[in-house]
């Protein structure tokens, strides 16, 4: 407690991005794999990279220079996966969870409010992770500022029609990976800034990665190499600030249009009816890197323990902004910049190391 | 309004916390705490003790004070000069026995014992003087000697001439008035204390040798760098300080006609006391008489009031003490944090509404909607230009601009690639005017108005105003001009945007957005500024009408255009042209076709439009977060706007790219061309106008053309 802090109220404070998380250009200096509107959920085989745009799932083979639409949902697609022996599921902006196994037809096997994370587990089962029960998954922000935390994860059998709830009382579980090795699941916990290990049989969640600087998002598997996790928006000290003052943040989302809101964001700097913090004022022409942003770019490599071993920044004045998914796709770090509108290949331990 | 928003209103708009901050600023502002001690201590004890506030007991309990008054003012100019004396009660002693025995056992007139108490201040005063300023040894140890020495001296001195003084029966009537006597209901040590408070003062404030102790004080080593002669004035503290020892030592001697082995004792303890618990710093350079003054008052209150209630003197001493460690902590505490605090509680932001506004985005079909078509200005200066907040051309088509290293830059036609240093103002050189001669006229931010001739000569023309007596913080200085215009009979009209903030934290005052901007002139023939109009948020732009019968300006917080009349049945007043808009409008200058060209220095947002609302939000958001963090009305997009004389929009234009133009706070139509400026831009935008009359100037419409 510092004396101060009797006259000011405690100062704001997030945690600063040091070590493996120091900052770099790796995505902006990274090479372009395609370019797409608001690309999203990379799943990759062996052969093909898949995405998903608004409701189209779409299939970019290796060496393509266009993406090939594979199938349109009825709805925009808010998560992918798909498993080893090529059983998919996607789950919709309107809550469906649908599956397709062996090349059948998508059948819906269960319906969320806010499915958001979709994990093939071994065996016949697909975990969930469903953001919010008050909020559909485009409405994600709007869940961060009320402050929810009324997230859960699911465990789904695909045939059975069974359903087990892992976890609820989570604010926004954004992403999910399996520890096949730990026998755990990975769920990014987003507005809580942190990753939680959930054991795959069930039980109680233990943070393993906290005090993240920015909002977890997806997590992917590396097979055994350890994970890709995103952070799809930078922590804000004003945002923080905002999450404490009630009025304002309650007469901001009755009165303001979402995009204009003091709130994270998957790109900014879109219109000027956003909001600009004094740093991010542009001064004889540079607009400063380590300027306060609402949106930023970030991949962070986790070990096989699930600790940040290296990272890849696009900062403020960056443009690859809002991560929202990265795969490893033939050895290369991939990564979709939904902010940014392009899918990027990081060159192999390229720039990010602590 | 809900009724929180109304709550909220009433809070921020009609309680004056911006006064604290300026308070803060004022140097004075150190006394408050003393103050506060010394007013309860008086009250305190003075209605604990029966009859305290009688004139006849007043009299006599200050009698003492005057003389202790007298010794804390000397310690105090030693500590102030970054020293310690604990020999005063010694000095004080020996110089009390000096008078008494110069009066009584010599039988020598009432003056002759005043300078033998004087002398023997200054003797010991002196040995101090050379010892810790010449010799350079330790303050602290060479006053303990001469404590020691002193104290041994007199004590000595007393057990063998003690009974002489009693025995002897010489008296003087002036002897006895300056004991006893008073004079318009004060005694003779009070009066004495009270000019020598007021020479030291001013000595200490007005005076060269008064500076040097202060800067010795502050800081030893800058004092001598400065040229001071460091030892020489330190020399003279300890001096002064035995001179008034010696002083307060002649006045006791008077009142008790006699000298005892407790004459003086203990006295250092309560004087060092006094100077810390007034606020006077250990450290030295920072204090004043006043505080010395307080500070006496306190502890001589508390003294004598505890004996009056019957406490014992382990008491006393007991709360002195701690007095004393409250006061040393608070000092240390005080001196480490006031910028803090002061950094902490300065922005003190108000409840604003602003009113409806049309939708200033491309394609909103209003008449406000940008568009992209700045992009394509051709740029001048690129790289070599840092902040051109205003552009002007002169006849000979030259381009003129300020920058942010104080410099004027004259870009030559036709091709403005090449460039000079025009002249240096040593500010930031904001609004920028001809006047009919071609002397160029400057706003200079932070300084005032300049004039500067063709040949580049810089001249001051004004940097104050009347002051106002609502103010706390000197308005009359002028803190942020920012543009100007010149009227046909050479009267300069100009803005001075804040009374709160200095120049280079304009965007500061946006936060606050309290109405502290001001329309002035100047008028060159009586050198005299006056303010025409008060209580702007933030006036920034000025344009003579084309018909020259009004001044047009700026409000630019208030995203509103004004109209004051010259003449007329409204002269004198200002009007509202232009309210609501989307945009922060700044400078205003004529457009060939009658109009005139607005620039906006930025966008309103949703977000900050709505936390003008909320003032508790932004008073937190200014304390707890450090400056770059700060929510700001978006200005990294501006634009250019062209209205006529009704105020109605005719044209808007902007740069929504964001790389050549984000931010406009100035533009100039030349020979079909629109010349743009940013303050926080790299460069100057030269963009053809279509269908603009292509032999135009400025120069002409205010001059006429070149006879």
């Amino acid at each position: 407690m510092n004396i101060l802090d009797f006259f000011r109220g405690k100062a704001v404070t997030i945690p600063p991005m040091d070590g493996a998380l120091k900052p770099n250009r790796s995505l902006d200096e990274a090479a372009l794999v395609v370019a797409h509107a608001e690309p999203d959920n990379l799943v990759a085989d062996g052969h093909s990279l898949f995405f998903t745009a608004g409701a189209q799932l779409l299939e970019l083979a290796h060496g393509a220079r266009q993406a090939r639409v594979v199938e349109t949902f009825p709805a925009a697609i808010t998560a992918l996966a798909k498993s080893e022996d090529d059983a998919w599921a996607v789950a919709l902006q309107s809550g469906a969870v649908l599956v397709r196994e062996k090349r059948e037809a998508w059948r819906e096997i269960a319906s969320f409010k806010c499915p958001v994370a979709l994990a093939f587990g071994a065996g016949q089962f697909l975990y969930l992770g469903n953001g919010s029960e008050a909020h559909p998954p485009s409405a994600w922000a709007h869940d961060l500022m009320a402050k929810g935390s009324s997230g859960s994860v699911w465990r789904l059998a695909l045939h059975a029609g069974e359903r087990e709830r892992l976890a609820d009382g989570l604010a926004f579980p954004f992403g999910i990976a399996v520890d096949h090795a730990g026998g755990r699941l990975l769920v990014s916990e987003s507005w809580r800034h942190r990753v939680l290990a959930i054991p795959s049989a069930g039980g109680a969640p233990q943070p393993v990665l906290a005090k993240l600087p920015g909002y977890p998002g997806r997590i992917s598997d590396r097979r055994g190499q350890g994970f890709l996790l995103c952070l799809f928006a930078p922590r804000n000290r004003l945002i923080e600030l905002v999450l404490q003052e009630d009025a304002y943040r309650m007469d901001m989302m009755a009165e303001i249009p979402r995009d204009y809101w003091v709130a994270p964001a998957l790109a900014s700097g879109k219109t000027f009816l956003e909001p600009l913090q004094c740093g991010g004022v542009r001064t004889m022409g540079i607009h400063k890197p380590w300027s306060p942003s609402r949106s930023y770019g970030l991949v962070v490599e986790l070990g096989a323990d699930a600790e940040p071993i290296a990272s890849h920044h696009s900062r403020a004045d960056g443009k690859r902004h809002g991560i929202v998914s990265a795969v490893e796709w033939l050895g290369h770090i991939t990564a979709a910049a939904r902010g940014g509108d392009c899918i990027v290949r990081i060159a192999a331990h390229g720039g990010g190391e602590a | 309004m809900t009724l929180r928003e109304t709550l909220q209103r009433w809070r921020y708009n009609f309680i004056p916390d911006h006064l604290l901050g300026e308070i803060l600023t004022k140097r004075w502002a150190d006394n408050a705490i003393p103050f506060l001690a010394m007013v309860a201590t008086v009250a305190g004890f003075g209605l604990a003790i029966p009859g305290f506030f009688k004139p006849s007991s007043l009299v006599e309990s200050t009698r003492q004070l005057g003389e202790f008054t007298i010794v804390v003012i000397g310690l105090s100019v030693v500590m102030l000069a970054g020293g310690i004396d604990l020999s005063v009660g010694s000095i004080f002693a020996l110089a009390a026995f000096a008078a008494v025995s110069t009066f009584f056992i010599f039988g020598l007139p009432v003056w002759v014992a005043l300078l033998s108490a004087l002398a023997v201040g200054a003797l010991f005063g002196a040995f101090n003087g050379y010892l810790v300023g010449y010799l350079r040894l330790r303050a602290f140890l060479t006053t303990l000697v001469t404590l020691v020495i002193g104290r041994a001296l007199y004590d000595i001195l007393v057990i063998n001439f003690a009974a002489a003084v009693q025995q002897s029966d010489v008296s003087s009537p002036i002897w006895d008035f300056i004991g006893d006597g008073q004079f318009m209901g004060l005694s003779m040590a009070v009066i004495i204390a009270l000019v020598l408070a007021v020479i030291a003062h001013v000595a200490l404030t007005r005076s060269r040798p008064g500076w040097h102790i202060l800067a010795v004080g502050g800081s030893r080593r800058s004092a001598h760098n400065s040229g001071i002669r460091v030892r020489e004035t330190v020399f003279m503290s300890y001096v002064v300080s035995g001179l008034c020892a010696g002083l307060a030592g002649f006045l006791i001697a008077c009142r008790l006609s006699g000298a005892g082995p407790g004459t003086g004792l203990n006295l250092e303890m309560l004087a060092i006391t006094a100077a810390v618990v007034g606020g006077n710093s250990l450290g030295g350079g920072r204090g004043s008489i006043a505080k010395a003054v307080m500070g006496a008052i306190i502890v001589m209150m508390m003294n004598n009031s505890l004996i009056r209630l019957g406490f014992g003197t382990g008491t006393n001493q007991m709360v002195l003490g701690l007095m004393l460690a409250a006061a040393v902590t608070l000092d240390i505490r005080w001196l480490k944090n006031r910028h803090k605090v002061l950094n902490e509680v300065y922005v003190a932001p108000v409840h604003v509404r602003l009113p409806e506004t049309p939708s200033a985005l491309p394609g909103s079909g209003s008449s406000f909607a940008l568009n992209n078509v700045l992009s394509k200005a051709d740029a001048i200066g690129l790289g070599e230009l840092e902040g051109p907040e205003d552009v002007i051309l002169d006849r000979d088509d030259h381009l003129y601009c300020g920058t942010r290293h104080g410099e004027i830059v004259r870009f030559f036609a036709p091709d403005y690639r090449r460039s000079e240093v025009f002249a240096h103002t040593g500010g930031f050189p904001l609004g920028l005017a001809f006047a009919q001669d071609g002397t160029l006229l400057s706003c200079v931010g932070a300084m005032g108005l300049y004039a500067i001739s063709p040949r580049g000569e810089v001249r001051q023309l004004s940097a104050e105003t009347n002051r106002s007596y609502r103010s706390i913080v000197d308005d009359a200085r002028l803190r942020d001009p920012n543009d100007l215009d010149v009227a046909p009979d050479g009267r300069i009209f100009f803005t001075d945007s804040t009374t709160r903030y200095d120049a280079h934290d304009w965007t500061l005052d946006s936060i606050e957005n309290r109405p502290t901007g001001r329309l002035l002139v100047h008028d060159p023939k009586t050198g005299i500024t006056r303010t025409l109009l008060d209580n702007y948020r933030y006036t920034n732009g000025v344009c003579l009408a084309h018909d020259g019968k009004s001044v047009l300006f700026a409000e630019s917080w208030a995203c509103r255009v004004h109209r004051y009349w010259l003449e007329g049945p409204k002269a004198g007043t200002a009007e509202c042209l232009i309210d609501g808009m989307p945009g922060y409008p700044d400078n205003i200058n004529r457009a060939s076709d009658g109009t005139y060209w607005m620039a906006w220095l930025g966008m309103r947002t949703p977000s900050f439009d709505l936390s003008l609302r909320h003032p508790s939000f932004r008073k937190h958001m200014t304390r707890r977060l450090p400056n770059d963090e700060w929510l700001f009305p978006n200005i990294n997009t501006g634009g250019v706007v062209k209205f006529d004389e009704q105020g109605t929009i005719i044209q808007t234009m902007g740069d929504l790219t964001g790389v050549s133009h984000p931010m406009v706070t100035s533009m100039r139509e030349h020979k079909g061309h629109l010349f743009i400026g940013g303050i926080l831009n790299n460069r100057i935008g030269r963009f053809k106008i279509e269908g603009a009359d292509p032999n135009w100037t400025g120069m002409s419409s205010y001059w006429g053309s070149r006879s």
